[in-house]
């Protein structure tokens, strides 16, 4: 697969979420800046952790609680996109 | 609450535990256990909140209304379990009749390698639990805990013992469950409290001692998405020096939930929650959720 820019990566991120998360919403709706945790779509640690293993399956990333920058990272689905883009091995 | 206040309050009970410690370790248990009765007829008359709370529980467990001095002991029952946790994390186990139910459970589920999550509450003793070291096991417990919750205790626990303080992952945070996955990864325990949400933790509604609570699904949901295996454990405190630490088989991965994720959870809590409750049968003094539990009632 051809690694595109991150907002590719932002529809096809959102769609992974969805579907992990058996969330039942339309992918397009949740808007990049947006908080995915917390108040914005509401998902707690587990979830964050479903989520991460998702990825690691799909983009060969391994998120890591020791990263200093996971709250950052996590913050939003732009955020998440852009380390996936970062640090994606396939 | 007004900041200043709570500040306040917190330097307030800051000094307590340095005194606490100091009287704990310097003078002894004996000294300490005594200076506890007048600590605890201060709390029990200036928390009426916390007094009601207890007061009701009792009164739903023994189908009558709690006296005075049933009170007292359930107060001192939990005073008396935070002051033996100095000892505890002193690891002064010799202190102690630590009587063990039920660690071949344990011992099963590590035997398979892929660590374990041990699912307690707020019951006696979580601390004790460290201390089936003594049997001869090294064990890597690291205990998910809303340690905003209860600053005290985190003091506590990095003035007597920061590398048990270095063990502790604070719940609620979004990177907290990546955490808790490397340490079962590498073969570990992890700890977490069965019965109270933290934050905007997921909660199903269970029937406790026949009336409606919420319980956190979050140790199940842990459990079925990375397939390992849950054992239930409660550190109850029995009165003199006395605790009696049960491990109890509860999910193993036989029993995967696959697509009945709402159902099975559902299930599996009220399974944990009617555990619970027959721990609050044998040692009812033990019940330390000083506010009103139940749905429906005030918080």
């Amino acid at each position: 697969m051809e690694h595109s820019g991150s907002s590719t990566i932002e529809g096809d991120l959102a769609e992974l979420i969805v579907r992990t998360l058996k969330l039942k919403i339309d992918p397009t709706s949740i808007r990049p800046e947006a908080p995915l945790f917390g108040e914005g779509l509401g998902l707690d640690s587990i979830d964050a952790l479903e989520l991460s293993l998702a990825i690691s399956q799909r983009y060969g990333y391994q998120l890591k609680s020791s990263d200093p920058e996971i709250k950052v990272i996590f913050s939003s689905l732009r955020a998440l996109a852009k380390a996936i883009e970062k640090n994606r091995t396939k | 609450m007004s900041l200043a206040w709570r500040r306040q309050r917190e330097r307030g009970s800051r000094a307590g535990v340095r005194a606490m410690t100091w009287t704990a370790l310097t003078l002894g248990r004996p000294v300490a256990r005594a200076l506890l009765y007048p600590i605890c007829a201060y709390f029990l008359m200036s928390s009426p909140e916390s007094r009601r709370a207890v007061a009701r529980f009792r009164a739903v467990v023994f189908g009558r209304p709690a006296r005075w001095g049933e009170l007292f002991r359930h107060y001192y029952t939990f005073a008396a379990t935070v002051l033996d946790r100095v000892y505890l994390l002193r690891a002064q186990f010799d202190l102690f009749d630590l009587r063990f139910h039920g660690v071949e459970v344990l011992d099963r589920e590590l035997a398979k390698g892929r660590g374990c999550i041990l699912v307690g509450a707020h019951v006696g003793s979580f601390e004790v639990i460290r201390a089936v070291g003594v049997l001869g096991r090294r064990l890597d417990v690291t205990v998910v805990m809303d340690e905003h919750n209860a600053p005290l205790m985190r003091r506590l626990t990095e003035m007597l013992n920061p590398a048990v303080a270095a063990t502790v992952i604070q719940a609620g945070g979004v990177e907290a469950m990546l955490h808790v996955r490397e340490r079962l990864g590498r073969g570990g325990i992890v700890g977490m409290m069965g019965d109270r949400a933290v934050g905007r933790e997921q909660t199903v509604e269970c029937l406790f001692f026949g009336r409606p609570a919420r319980f956190p699904t979050g140790a199940l949901r842990l459990a079925s998405l990375l397939g390992v295996p849950v054992v239930l454990c409660f550190g109850l405190y029995r009165g003199g020096n006395r605790y009696d630490i049960h491990f109890e088989s509860f999910l193993n991965d036989g029993d995967e939930p696959g697509d009945q994720q709402q159902p099975f959870l559902q299930h599996a809590m009220q399974r944990y929650v009617a555990r619970l409750e027959a721990m609050c049968r044998l040692a009812p003094d033990n019940w330390f959720n000083f506010y009103e539990f139940w749905d429906g009632a005030e918080q």
